[in-house]
């Protein structure tokens, strides 16, 4: 069931619990104001949540029922038992149809008119009272209302109630207490597991401890679960605002989740929802410009509405980008002086920053004029406000004619959370490995160093990102005195989107932390989020990457270094076709194009499952297909595996060695023999085979999935459409539907297929069933040319681009 | 007064801490540094699955960098829902304080006055009662 319904069922069975002694009093004496009181506010609150929902009926006996007493509480009616015996019954239907919407079933239909005139004051003064109405000839539908009707339903309604999921409501503090428990036999059990392998085998003794921790790890995770949800529920919702306030102020919004696995503590959720509502109104209201603007300014006519979530210790950092007008500081700061909150000279003497964290104080609004959703008084500064009163914090990050990011970080109670342990100075580290991009040896060839003033750079695949040593960052060494190349390097990216590598001396592991706060004056240092304990009983500190960022000023210096300078290098880079040079297991170098690279994995042999011919691996808990394997034996440990994306599927390639990344000489020669081969081509006057990309991912029909891409139609009455071209399409890098209303990039159509095009598509691809082409058609394809279709497939593709 | 105090020795005087403060002792063997903490805090230490800060007294009373004793034994103390282990030169006995703290004309000298509650009486003699709220607070944060 939707969890709005299911919270909107319990809170309407919470309040009839609660009000059942009320109604019972009430009745004794209907005079009662108080009663009268609290039995409005139930039929209140539930016509209230009714409009929420399609639930016209429940509306209908509410809305009678609130009508009826709302008239008693102004005076207009005296409440009498008639009254008080049709509100009860009323309320007993409400609680009938709740019970019919948990079970997710029809409530038979009839008898509401029936209760709705009972409330009729007139009836009373006729002499009727709500039984008589019931027995009355001239309502015959009454006699199948709630009497005879309750009881009929008794019976099923026990039987559903056993198949029915039920769920209480708790404390939250009691679910705190609990997880806390937890977590603390969590840490118990690790110093006990520790103490166990000091003291050797014992197997009488491993046998019930290894059931303890599988138990342990049970109920860990369903505690849990009990407090957390997926970020993904508030991120449901958003599509629709999004929608809506695009529409009424005639704009064109796309938006882009990210991290929607992301948990957060229910509360927090609930707690986050008006802010974030407000900064999307702000976004969609002020931000970005119409399409008419956004055309003249080069952008694409659609504005992009980005939610990135990454969680680091224990925070949940949100950042809410879009790619509007950005904030103008100048503007920002002559309203301040207007309305008085800064004199000129103060203004004067701020950085750009510092004006653009103006927009939270009160009583600022860049609305030029007031629109129906924005500019009402309502501003930022209560958005600050209500973050910060859940322990939270929000920053702004904008570039003028770019667009703006706000970036919330919100706490955590507790958390677990998946963690690279690196090491520095002798000592480990925690990094959340969500923030984990990528990891590189310093040693590798394809890594060089550079200074700019005294930023260190990296230079990797053609990007420049900032560099820093763990060692430098605390403290333990001395700038200059680091040794580079036999650095591991950690690619981080921030929730901001910013990149910067950190530089450690080894990587050792992935783990499961329990983080636990540290004390203030360790907080102060900026450095670390939190502690946890290492398996073997030592503490570990978590480090606190956003933060350190800031410190060193990455957040801000990133936007013109990653986006500015590497692009050209990477548009001339990609002219010269490059790919990345490997030895396969059999130790022979291979290639593959570069762009299919996503990146590179290195996991223990255990996270890869292979049984007959299907070749699993593991990697940040989701199951890639694994392919390279016709060439030798993985190795023991460590394997190397190349991540590879064509934009919306992946599957990982093991590899003996990454050696390189170069640029393709010639043309490629292609190759029949090999078919897992797409050619030849030299490198550095060797030839080295190039794998086929589109026939890796053409027999990985159901790799997974990433990222969104160019959609294509497929007629969807055809099996080989589905089982011939699918697999195709997918491979060149299209979404494939078959949904005949949905306005696609791409459509394919059969010739000999009459059944007709519901929805135009932007490029339309005709197959036909036989090799040569019938008369009067010169755009057919033959529905077995691999090649052309491919082509005309990506012709579509850069033309939709263009 | 008969409060119990945890008599210690810091900074090669002695020194008492409200033994109703005080979770337990502990021998300390193995602490993990902490880079860019400040001076007075030594590290985390593991108790019981349980990580503790290590604040060193003498360094947190502000008497830098001198010649500690070889004790690793420190007081498990809670402030502010965070444990913290208060590394004194010598732990000894619990004994009972025989006044309540007063304060001792021209004060107790730099640092000391600052973590000190006051002098008490006890069997071995005047005493100093640190204020474990102020020792943990560093040496900083009370100058400031």
């Amino acid at each position: 069931m939707d969890d709005l319904l299911a919270d909107f069922v319990a809170e309407t069975r919470e309040m009839l619990e609660a009000s059942g002694g009320e109604i019972v009093a009430w009745e004794a004496d209907p005079s009662d104001r108080a009663r009268l009181d609290t039995i409005f506010r139930f039929v209140h609150t539930v016509k209230g949540n009714c409009g929420f929902f399609d639930f016209p009926r429940l509306e209908k006996l509410s809305h009678a029922a609130e009508d009826a007493l709302a008239d008693c509480r102004a005076g207009r009616r005296e409440a009498d038992r008639g009254l008080v015996s049709a509100v009860l019954a009323i309320i007993d239907r409400i609680s009938e149809m709740i019970d019919s919407i948990e079970a997710g079933e029809d409530h038979p239909d009839g008898g509401d008119d029936a209760l709705i005139a009972a409330l009729n004051p007139h009836r009373d003064a006729l002499g009727m009272s709500l039984d008589e109405a019931h027995k009355s000839p001239e309502t015959p539908q009454a006699a199948a209302a709630s009497p005879a009707e309750g009881k009929a339903d008794a019976a099923p309604k026990a039987a559903r109630g056993a198949s029915v999921q039920r769920t209480i409501r708790l404390p939250t503090e009691l679910l705190d207490e609990v997880m806390k428990g937890v977590s603390d036999m969590v840490l118990a059990r690790n110093d006990l597991a520790r103490r166990l392998r000091d003291a050797g085998e014992h197997p009488e003794i491993d046998g019930p401890f290894d059931r303890l921790s599988t138990i342990l790890a049970e109920v860990r995770s369903s505690i849990t679960r009990m407090r957390m949800q997926r970020l993904e529920h508030l991120f449901t919702s958003l599509p629709r605002l999004v929608r809506d306030l695009s529409t009424e102020l005639g704009k064109q919004v796309m938006v882009d989740f990210e991290g929607g696995e992301v948990e957060l503590d229910r509360e927090m959720i609930e707690m986050v929802r008006d802010p974030l509502t407000h900064i999307i109104r702000n976004a969609i209201d002020h931000g970005l410009e119409g399409p008419g603007e956004r055309i003249k300014s080069g952008k694409h006519e659609i504005g992009l509405l980005k939610f990135a979530a990454r969680q680091s210790g224990n925070q949940i950092t949100l950042a809410i980008s879009d790619d509007g007008r950005g904030i103008d500081a100048d503007r920002l700061a002559a309203k301040a002086v207007t309305a008085g909150i800064y004199s000129q000279a103060e203004i004067d003497e701020m950085s750009d920053r510092r004006k653009h964290h103006l927009i939270f104080e009160p009583g600022l609004s860049t609305a030029e004029k007031v629109s129906s959703v924005s500019g009402r008084g309502v501003g930022m500064d209560v958005v600050r406000a209500n973050i910060e009163r859940v322990g939270g914090s929000i920053d702004v990050t904008t570039k003028p004619g770019e667009g703006t990011s706000f970036h919330l970080k919100l706490p955590l109670t507790l958390s677990i959370i998946a963690a690279l342990t690196v090491g520095s100075g002798g000592q480990r580290y925690a990094i959340p490995r969500s923030y984990v991009e990528e990891i590189v040896f310093g040693s590798s060839d394809h890594v060089d160093f550079a200074e700019a003033g005294d930023r260190r750079l990296v230079t990797f695949r053609g990007k420049r990102v900032p560099c820093l040593a763990l060692g430098e960052i605390l403290g333990s060494e001395g700038p200059g005195s680091v040794d580079w190349a036999s650095m591991t390097l950690v690619l981080i990216r921030l929730a901001s989107n910013d990149v910067f590598a950190l530089a450690v001396d080894r990587v050792y592991d992935h783990e499961d932390v329990v983080v636990k706060p540290i004390a203030p004056a360790i907080m102060e240092t900026g450095l670390y989020a939190g502690t946890t304990l290492l398996d073997d009983g030592r503490p570990m500190m978590l480090l606190d990457l956003p933060s350190i960022a800031q410190t060193h000023r990455l957040v801000d210096e990133m936007r013109s270094v990653a986006r500015t300078l590497p692009e050209d290098e990477q548009t001339e880079q990609r002219k010269a076709r490059p790919v990345m040079l490997f030895t396969g297991l059999d130790g022979r170098r291979r290639a593959v194009r570069l762009e299919l690279v996503r990146r590179i994995d290195t996991i223990s042999r255990e996270a890869i499952d292979i049984e007959g011919s299907r070749k699993q691996a593991v990697i940040d808990g989701a199951i890639f297909s694994l392919l390279g394997l016709e060439y030798g034996e993985l190795p023991d440990k460590r394997c190397r595996l190349l991540r590879l994306s064509d934009g919306e599927h992946e599957v990982v390639y093991a590899v003996s060695e990454v050696l390189d990344a170069a640029d393709m000489e010639g043309e490629i020669v292609p190759s029949s023999a090999d078919p897992a081969v797409e050619g030849v081509t030299l490198i550095g006057g060797e030839p080295v085979p190039v794998i086929d990309g589109h026939g890796l991912f053409a027999a990985q029909g159901t790799a997974r999935k990433a990222g969104r891409t160019a959609s294509c139609r497929l007629p969807a009455n055809s099996d080989w459409a589905r089982t011939i071209l699918e697999p195709l399409v997918e491979a060149a890098g299209y979404r494939v539907s078959t949904e005949a209303e949905e306005q696609t990039d791409v459509a394919i159509e059969l010739v000999d297929d009459d059944s007709p095009m519901a929805s135009p598509a932007r490029h339309v691809i005709r197959l036909r069933p036989e090799p040569a082409p019938a008369e009067n058609d010169d755009e057919s394809i033959y529905r077995y040319d691999r090649e052309a279709l491919l082509n005309a497939l990506k012709r579509a593709r850069v033309g939709k681009t263009a | 007064m008969n409060d119990l105090l945890l008599m210690c020795l810091i900074a090669g005087r002695r020194a008492a801490i409200s033994a109703a403060r005080v979770q337990s002792v502990i021998e300390i063997d193995q602490i993990t540094p902490i880079p860019g903490a400040p001076d007075f805090i030594l590290g985390l230490t593991a108790m019981r699955s349980q990580a503790l800060t290590v604040i060193d007294c003498q360094i947190a009373l502000g008497f830098g960098g001198q010649d500690r004793g070889s004790g690793r034994r420190a007081a498990v103390v809670q402030v502010g829902g965070h444990s913290y282990a208060l590394l004194v030169e010598e732990a000894y006995d619990v004994g009972e304080a025989r006044s309540d703290p007063i304060e001792v004309p021209g004060g107790f000298g730099p640092g000391w006055q600052m973590a000190a509650r006051g002098m008490v009486e006890t069997d071995c003699g005047p005493t100093l009662l640190i204020d474990v709220d102020a020792l943990v607070a560093g040496p900083v944060a009370r100058a400031a």
